[in-house]
């Protein structure tokens, strides 16, 4: 009953989501978007008309002032500064434009590019103080934030009655204040345009990603030949500018100058920048994130004022927010990488029956030790032998965690040189008939050698699936293959949450997160076959030409699936509830299959398979190489034939001279044994073995 | 109603209580292999105990009663039932425990009838006798619920219910000195009290009439076992076996625990073992996977070999390990005879020789 219930909530709810979500990148945008559309729709319930087109308008016209200055601070704080002087300069150029409007009578677009070479040329200051000379940011744009709001001062004193006087009625001036296109302010067009410039500008061009490169790290930046100077430097003058954007549309819409102007603005911005979730350490943000940032804070300033809140109300409650934001943000980026450790792993129900063959009574899978005595080649001179293969000159490959391919030359298997480096481990291994020898390896994906040793890539992605959070289209542990006639590779992927060497924490969740791929050697296309598999391992194409036998490490069970044929498209299982845990499968000389037990189930994992919630504390607080495993030290060699039946079993019982077995070869009457972990491949003499068969010559029909 | 919210707390946030840390071997602690190069004077079946009276070496192997001269062992006598315990008397005669649940007096080791015989309705796990200075016979008792081989199921069920017994041959009374004790598993007298090994608390307490048992040395990083005193002062502590991550993880997992109990054989719990590596079935651990062909001395021991060389303060000097790639696992008794000690390894089945000539100087810290 209660595992009916586990097996029930762990079918339907989908715990690995979580850890998915959070360690994609947009998850840092997607909570202040959250945020915002909580307090929109609080707002909209208790404000009425505030989600009218007059009132959206009016928010979007000041949102787009605040949201310029918000896109000078984001690129300030992204490249590891702060610009406090924002207000300040947002004041100046505010004079600047309406001085040289009202009192001077320039031409608008004059103004324009004045005051927006005003808003640089104040940003320069910055820049030159803070990129060049290597001024504290903090300090120094608070000095100029207490220069240029002097020298505001001082400049109305002169010249506020003048400008108050004047009604300038230019048009296009109007437009620039006031006007729209369909009901879109002209300032939330520009504002548009140059949000979608900057976010091509930061993701996309070089200058953007050495921003991000500065803020990340300044030292690395230096070091990797990036202008870390200039870039600083360039950065506050374009906060600059983008600051006089701001004040040429808002001097348009209000045209005063008052003495109040742009004061405690920086506030505001900052309270944006960070609430959008633009780390004040630098080197991360984006355009969206300044975006909703300031929406956030427009909305809660406007919906106070609204309310009749007091302005001390107001700013204290913009002042407490940027200090929870702020410490979320902090708190946030140091447990980043741990939250998302922690919740990534999430172990699901697995139940599998006690194994219907008791080991022990009798029956195929009774154990011997007749691989006690394999003879063994390249002990201690080769590492991590996952598959072994031999070509129809006896000469033996093999794997080495080094990312080579060992061959060993015959007949006596003592000289070995490496036939071909990789770089990635190799793992499953099939030759096709134009003596290819292609070459699953683990992280990298399917690769093809030819006889001359040339390593080429085959296929190292496949289509993404749809409903899949992760990106899932790279290949991250593609395991064993095997080649139909028709030139179709079918290989396995064992996992697509985890990495090769995490393999423990896939057999830990016991999800079905493997796959099974098929590349077209004629096409050159790959797409993926099948999905949702425990492990998948090896792969071998049945007798019949239409089908691959495949085997399901942590499923415990060897399956068939055809790719041809009435049934195609079709699986089918051929062995459950194995008493180990089956790996590659090869071709017997007999028309059976050799099958590789890697190792053997245990009675305390097979109940822990059942017991998710357990296995997830486990993973969290038992460190890794004390957790329950597989028992994967003791194994053995089966062999079965095309109804499934188990024919006679091969042990090592204590592992002593063979320790684990991954894959098997049979050639010439003798088989070969490959074991991931071990330092050696083992060479069994078998009894009444065909001792002219070699398994790719018989495949594509040579005689060897 | 605070303590069940921070136990609550705790349990979530996988601390206080519900840590699993375990100390490391360390300081005098640390790891070496000389117990396996210790010298095997007898293979038998079921070695227990050891006892000596300073010439003869008594073994208890199962049922049999064995005198081991060199490595020829003599069987002296066989009883009913095994022997759980075995303890020399000062006038030649020799005590044993039965099963747990009897404690006979014999004039000599080979006299037919017992001189006296001990059966109190407390008795359960009777595992160690010792001497006390006052001509009475010192008694632990494991636990009041799982019999002497069942030690395995007492610790996956908390049970903290060890008990230790003063037994007066004179008065023929049975009297406790000290009870829930988490396994009391063997005794040393100790000036006017005696030291006992509280296996489930990782420590050893000395126990006395009338006091609550005090902490003598604590936080072991093994389950101690039986005693006996040193030459020179001190004590020879065995340790049978040593405490794993995941096993103190286990003992916090309930629901995991009852169903490991009901479900499983005993053999292939996650719990702790005399030997190991016997089976596939055996849980394994992620160290445990043999590397080229080795397995690494590191790994969490599901079975270890450790005698422990106190000073007369109660604090380790030095130890003597078979660590996990090693064959002496579950080591239960250790004495000294003449210039070698002499100990059982109940793992493999071995009493083991070790002289005791620059012991401490090649492995002390």
């Amino acid at each position: 009953m209660r595992d009916t219930l586990t097996s029930l909530r762990y079918r339907y709810w989908p715990d690995h989501l979580l850890g998915e979500i959070l360690s994609k990148r947009w998850t840092e945008t997607a909570i202040p978007v959250i945020l915002l559309l909580i307090v929109g729709f609080a707002l909209s319930r208790s404000i009425d008309h505030f989600l009218s087109p007059a009132s959206l308008a009016d928010t979007a016209r000041q949102a787009g002032e605040i949201g310029f200055i918000g896109l000078g601070m984001a690129l300030v704080v992204i490249v590891g500064g702060i610009d406090l002087s924002v207000g300040s300069i947002f004041a100046l150029t505010d004079f600047c434009a309406l001085y040289l409007l009202d009192v001077l009578n320039w031409p608008v677009p004059a103004v324009v590019v004045a005051t927006l070479a005003c808003g640089a040329l104040l940003g320069a200051v910055n820049g030159i103080l803070i990129g060049y000379l290597r001024l504290r940011a903090f300090i120094t744009t608070l000095i100029t934030l207490i220069i240029y709001r002097s020298a505001f001062d001082l400049l109305i004193q002169r010249y506020s009655n003048s400008i108050a006087a004047a009604f300038p009625d230019i048009p296009s001036w109007n437009f620039i204040g006031g006007g729209d296109v369909f009901g879109i302010p002209s300032v939330a067009l520009v504002y548009i345009a140059i949000a979608i410039f900057g976010h091509i500008f930061m993701t996309r061009l070089r200058p953007g990603w050495h921003i991000t490169a500065i803020g990340g790290s300044r030292r690395s930046a230096y070091n990797s030949g990036i202008p870390v100077r200039r870039t600083i430097a360039l950065c506050y003058v374009a906060s600059g500018a983008l600051t006089s954007i701001a004040a040429l549309f808002f001097a348009a819409r209000l045209g005063t100058v008052g003495g109040d102007i742009g004061v405690g603005l920086e506030v505001i911005v900052l309270t944006a920048t960070v609430l959008g979730g633009i780390t004040l350490g630098g080197g991360k943000g984006s355009v969206a994130k300044s975006l909703v940032g300031v929406l956030i804070v427009l909305l809660i300033t406007n919906g106070l004022t609204t309310l009749n809140a007091r302005g001390g109300i107001n700013r204290m409650a913009l002042a407490g927010i940027l200090l929870v934001a702020a410490m979320v943000d902090i708190r946030w980026q140091k447990n980043r990488t741990r939250i998302i450790s922690k919740v990534y792993v999430a172990p699901t129900y697995h139940a599998l029956p006690p194994p219907a063959t008791e080991i022990g009574q009798g029956g195929p899978f009774e154990q011997n030790d007749k691989l006690r005595d394999v003879e063994l080649i390249g002990l201690g001179r080769i590492e991590a032998p996952e598959d072994v293969i031999l070509d129809r000159n006896n000469n033996l490959y093999a794997g080495s965690r080094h990312g080579d391919i060992m061959r060993f030359f015959a007949p006596d298997y003592q000289r070995m040189e490496v036939f071909a480096h990789i770089g990635g481990q190799p793992l499953g291994m099939a030759f096709d008939r134009q003596d290819n020898l292609y070459v699953c390896i683990g992280g990298m994906g399917l690769y093809r050698i030819t006889p001359d040793g040339t390593v080429e890539k085959a296929t190292d992605e496949t289509n993404r699936s749809m409903h899949s959070v992760n990106d899932d289209s790279r290949l991250r542990l593609a395991d064993d293959l095997d080649i139909t006639d028709d030139g179709l590779i079918f290989f396995s992927e064992a996992t697509v949450r985890y990495e090769m060497d995490e393999w423990p924490i896939d057999g830990l969740e016991a999800r079905g997160n493997g796959r099974i791929i098929c590349y077209d050697t004629k096409t050159g296309a790959t797409h993926t076959a099948l999905r949702g598999l425990k492990f998948p391992n090896g792969i071998c194409v049945a007798s019949d030409g239409q089908s691959i036998l495949f085997a399901e490490t942590f499923g415990c069970s060897i399956k068939r699936l055809w790719f041809a044929g009435p049934k195609k498209g079709q699986v089918e299982v051929v062995m459950d509830n194995l008493p180990g845990y089956p790996d590659n499968i090869n071709l017997a000389s007999d028309g059976n299959y050799w099958l590789a037990l890697v190792g053997m189930r245990s009675p305390s994992l097979d109940l822990a398979w059942k017991m998710p919630g357990f296995r997830r504390r486990m993973a969290k607080r038992v460190p890794v190489d004390e957790w329950l495993f597989p028992n994967i030290n003791t194994g053995c060699v089966v062999k079965f034939n095309e109804q499934g039946k188990i024919l006679e079993s091969f042990w090592d019982l204590r592992g002593e001279n063979h320790p684990m077995i991954t894959s098997m070869r049979e050639h010439r009457g003798y088989l070969y044994l490959g074991g991931i972990m071990n330092n050696r491949i083992g060479r069994y003499k078998l009894d009444n073995a065909d001792p002219n068969f070699v398994q790719y010559d018989k495949r594509w029909g040579k005689a060897s | 109603m605070i303590a069940a919210v921070r136990e609550f707390a705790n349990r979530f946030l996988g601390r206080g209580e519900a840590t699993i840390t375990v100390p490391s071997f360390d300081g005098a602690l640390k790891p070496n292999q000389k117990l396996e190069a210790a010298t095997t004077l007898l293979e038998c079946e079921a070695p227990e105990d050891l006892a000596t009276d300073g010439r003869n070496l008594y073994v208890a192997d199962g049922r049999r009663l064995l005198r081991l001269d060199g490595s020829a062992a003599t069987e002296l006598r066989s009883f009913e039932q095994p022997i759980s315990a075995l303890c020399a008397l000062v006038d030649g005669g020799i005590a044993v425990a039965l099963g747990g649940r009897e404690v006979r007096l014999y004039a000599n080791p080979s006299s037919g009838e017992p001189s006296l015989t001990f059966s109190d309705v407390a008795f359960n796990a009777i595992n160690a006798l010792t001497l006390a200075g006052d001509g009475t016979l010192i008694a632990t008792d494991g636990s009041a619920t799982c019999g002497v081989d069942d030690w395995a199921r007492d610790l996956m069920e908390l049970n903290r219910s060890g008990r230790v017994f003063r037994l007066d041959p004179k008065t023929r009374s049975v009297k406790p000195l000290a009870s829930k004790l988490g396994y009391a598993f063997g005794a040393c007298v100790r000036g006017d009290g005696v030291l006992v090994s509280e296996s489930w608390r990782h420590r050893l307490v000395l126990v006395a009439d009338g006091r609550a048992p005090q902490i003598v040395l604590g936080r072991l990083p093994v389950y101690p076992s039986r005693l006996s005193k040193a030459t020179g002062g001190g004590y020879w502590l065995t340790a049978f076996t040593a405490r794993t991550q995941l096993i103190e993880f286990v003992l916090r997992e309930p629901a995991y625990r009852r169903r490991m109990m009901a479900e499983i054989d005993p053999a292939y719990w996650v719990a702790p073992r005399l030997r190991s590596g016997f089976s596939f079935k055996e849980p394994m651990q992620g160290a445990h996977i043999k590397t080229m062909g080795v397995i690494k001395p590191w790994a969490p021991p599901r079975s270890y070999g450790l005698v422990i060389r106190l000073g007369e303060d109660g604090k380790p000097l030095y130890s003597l390990h078979s660590r996990v790639d090693g064959v002496n696992h579950g080591v239960v008794a250790a004495l000294e005879l003449g210039s070698d000690l002499i100990l059982i390894a109940k793992g493999p089945g071995r009493v083991l020789k070790l002289p005791l000539a620059g012991l401490a100087e090649e492995t002390g810290s």
